[in-house]
């Protein structure tokens, strides 16, 4: 049993002729001495000592083959050049690589994500009757690994690369599976820190990958949220704003309707509007119709209750004013170079709430740690309605796109969604911050730009 | 010479319904061999090949463009409909099969009576409950189209095999997207359709498929099919009104246009013609009585079984739907 690299180097025959066999330079090969082999060449360094009849140790390979079976075992030299650059440099020392399952429940995907995305699912049943697919992202399967391993908030720094598989209309010439690579951070705490480790480390995967012309769009939904939060508006109105605030258009007549004054009314909203929380339970229990130990059907007494004393309230409650309308359309509006965007940011936001204002910094911060950390933002755009139609990210997100092309292709996207462990398990919410690369775009674009 | 294929429903009412509709246009269909098997022709239209199968069949093999021309229902057409279908063409409606693709919520949500509710409860149940709300349906793509149009967005979709008007109280969904001819099914399963919750109003209709599947055909059969199916369907729903046109009225011609949906059979009248004027049945009461209030009369009304128009609306259709491939 070998348990040194140069032990083995020397047994496959020394510097020169392992360089050979592996075509490539002597000083790779010396490299190897001091560093051990990297992930990509395991797989053809244990074909060459099984030809050999060398017996070696899986320490060889790094301290997670004996610990984790399901290791990606798919062999890297398939894959291109670009794509072996990125994942080496996404994976880098603290990422492990862990290979999360291709089969996932229909269901769990589609509570994440969704029905909307149920037309570009493979969805099928297994012989027991499970409703599976075969994953669209890698995001979701890599939470189920976490959550299959029991750690339950413990921080963890995973990455990983494979395919993914979304239908696409035929006459687009999309392709129906392409790979994927990315990274996620799971558990620990919901900090600034690991969302720019996440965000750095996709943008020097994408920056080493040779890509030349790319930008990068930045946001943060939770700014929204805050806003909504500390304005000073009936707390009815706010609820109604954050929910529809993930559709544009919906969005915006809601906001027209909130400058006038509700003039519906009815007499259940009339009798409900003078009766405490008990004896409004008792008026909706009777006027459904049902005996004092029956509940309505799919839904509690409470939320049919609660929701009839909230329309009842709402013919009461005074319109949003005109400048209040105005200062959330500003505010959405914002789309700048980042730091121009929180100038402007800053100056609408200077006589609200402090709430507001620390988030504020926060993003201030977060660009400030990436200028810190030389990356190039001259491309980039701060948005605030960035990540508004996808409903899918809590706070901090981006987005890498190519700036070359005329259609502006996605590259790259992350961000942070602390929801994502509840909403595929009864989990409590574990904060999750995460990016993936689409490798097939992406080296596409590169071969692109070299015919240019 | 390649042939025409036409898909007929193969059994159930659905089957006695059409065979009632092409005995009365006086199209004879005939099966090849054994009243059993499931192909056959139209007799004095032998280029037609027919081929029997389910409603369901018919509108996937129209949506896969394999077939030139089928007959099976709107909802049926919608619900098979993704991304990558073929067009597919109604080329005439057949007056049988109406039933409405519905959106129905437990009569108990007495805070619920339109689509508006709907969003704002689906929103909510979401935060409740910490999982979206369910609705049960045969027909997933109709009901996701529908409401990502209205903004909804936190639902999940049940599949339903059957009865899905149960499903609510049998705790398997909140809510259920069904067709339904009268209404009558969800109401004694205590549910309430929303006032504005009819998504689809379906109909059994002749479907062409819209392709290449066309070239090389010999389109001259076809035409002759689709007049006579164009002046039966036509003839359907619509009554003729005969009247003396004894009294000028240069506005009569565009007020029945306008107002009741009536036209002429030969253009506008002369003075002391008989003419007779194509209404539909459901403004027969109220086009008689004006006429009647305007001088003209005695109007003697009958259920016309054909009416050919020099252009058949159902081969200009096909006609143009081809042309533009």
């Amino acid at each position: 049993m070998i348990k040194e690299t140069n032990k083995i180097i020397d047994l496959l025959g020394g510097t020169g002729a392992l360089a050979k066999l592996l075509n490539v330079n002597l000083s790779a090969v010396s490299n190897y001495r001091k560093k051990g082999f990297p992930d990509r060449l395991h797989y053809k360094i244990a074909t060459l000592c099984n030809e050999r009849d060398i017996t070696i140790d899986s320490k060889i390979f790094g301290e997670f083959s004996s610990t984790l079976p399901a290791i990606d075992t798919r062999p890297l030299e398939i894959l291109s050049e670009v794509s072996i650059k990125v994942i080496e440099s996404l994976t880098g020392d603290d990422f492990e690589l862990i290979d999360p399952p291709v089969l996932v429940s229909a269901d769990k995907v589609l509570d994440r994500l969704g029905e909307n995305i149920a037309d570009k699912l493979y969805i099928f049943s297994d012989p027991a009757g499970s409703r599976l697919c075969l994953r669209p992202d890698l995001t979701i399967p890599t939470c189920i690994h976490y959550l299959n391993n029991g750690f339950n908030g413990v921080k963890k720094n995973y990455a990983y690369h494979g395919k993914v598989f979304q239908f696409q209309n035929p006459s687009s010439n999309e392709p129906n599976e392409f790979t994927q690579a990315g990274l996620e951070i799971i558990g620990g705490n919901s900090c600034i820190e690991n969302e720019i480790e996440v965000f750095f480390r996709t943008y020097k995967s994408i920056e080493q990958s040779g890509i030349r012309n790319f930008n990068i769009i930045l946001g943060d939904v939770s700014l929204f949220s805050i806003l909504i939060d500390v304005l000073d508006i009936p707390i009815i109105w706010k609820d109604q704003l954050k929910a529809k605030f993930w559709n544009d258009k919906n969005f915006k007549i809601l906001l027209d309707e909130l400058t006038v004054k509700k003039k519906v009314n009815n007499k259940l909203f009339q009798k409900i509007s003078n009766l405490d929380n008990d004896t409004a339970e008792i008026f909706v229990r009777d006027t459904i119709g049902l005996l004092e130990n029956q509940s309505p059907v799919g839904r509690s007494l409470k939320e049919i209750t609660q929701r009839l004393i909230k329309k009842s309230q709402e013919i009461k409650t005074d319109p949003l004013s005109k400048p209040t309308v105005k200062l959330i359309k500003e505010f959405l509006s914002i789309s700048d170079k980042p730091l121009q965007a929180l100038k402007k940011l800053r100056s609408i936001s200077k006589n609200i709430d402090s709430r507001l204002n620390s988030q504020i910094d926060s993003m201030s911060e977060r660009v400030e740690m990436m200028l810190e950390l030389k990356v190039d933002l001259k491309n980039s755009i701060l948005s605030l309605e960035k990540g508004r139609m996808v409903e899918y990210y809590t706070g901090f997100l981006f987005d890498f796109n190519s700036s070359d092309l005329r259609n502006n292709l996605n590259i790259a996207g992350g961000g942070r969604y602390d929801d994502l462990i509840n909403s595929v398990s009864d989990e409590n919410n574990i904060p999750a911050v995460g990016a993936a690369i689409n490798l097939d775009r992406l080296e596409k674009i590169i071969s692109s730009e070299k015919f240019k | 010479m390649n042939s025409i294929l036409l898909a007929l429903p193969s059994k159930g009412r659905l089957h006695d319904q059409m065979n009632k509709f092409f005995e009365s246009s006086g199209i004879i269909l005939k099966r090849s061999g054994g009243q059993r098997t499931y192909s056959g022709f139209i007799k004095d239209i032998e280029e037609i090949e027919i081929i029997y199968l389910s409603a369901t069949e018919i509108s996937s093999e129209l949506l896969k463009g394999n077939i030139h021309m089928g007959v099976t229902g709107i909802d049926l057409i919608e619900e098979g409909r993704t991304s990558a279908s073929k067009d597919v063409t109604l080329l005439s409606r057949l007056g049988f099969g109406k039933a409405n693709v519905v959106i129905a919520v437990p009569d108990h949500w007495i805070d619920v009576e339109n689509i508006r509710d709907l969003s704002e409860v689906s929103s909510e149940f979401r935060s409740y409950n910490n999982r979206r709300m369910r609705v049960a349906t045969k027909f997933s793509n109709i009901t996701r189209n529908f409401f990502t149009k209205n903004g909804i967005n936190n639902y999940r979709l049940v599949d339903s095999a059957g009865a899905t008007e149960g499903s609510p109280a049998a705790g398997t969904s909140e809510i259920i997207v069904d067709i339904t001819e009268t209404g009558q099914t969800i109401e004694a399963n205590n549910l309430k359709v929303l006032e504005d919750g009819i998504m689809l109003k379906s109909e059994i209709c002749i479907f062409s498929s819209t392709n290449d599947i066309w070239k090389d055909i010999d389109l001259k059969p076809v035409e002759r099919f689709l007049r006579i199916i164009s002046a039966r369907s036509e003839a359907l729903g619509n009554a003729e009104l005969l009247f003396d046109y004894n009294r000028e009225d240069k506005d009569l011609e565009i007020n029945l246009f306008r107002d009741f949906n009536s036209s002429f059979v030969n253009g506008s009248p002369n003075i002391g013609e008989s003419v007779s004027l194509i209404t539909p049945i459901s403004m027969v009461p109220s086009c008689t009585y004006y006429l009647t209030s305007n001088g003209y009369g005695p109007v003697r009304t009958t259920r016309p079984d054909f009416i050919y128009n020099q252009d058949s609306r159902s081969w200009k259709l096909l006609k143009n739907s081809i042309n533009l491939k």
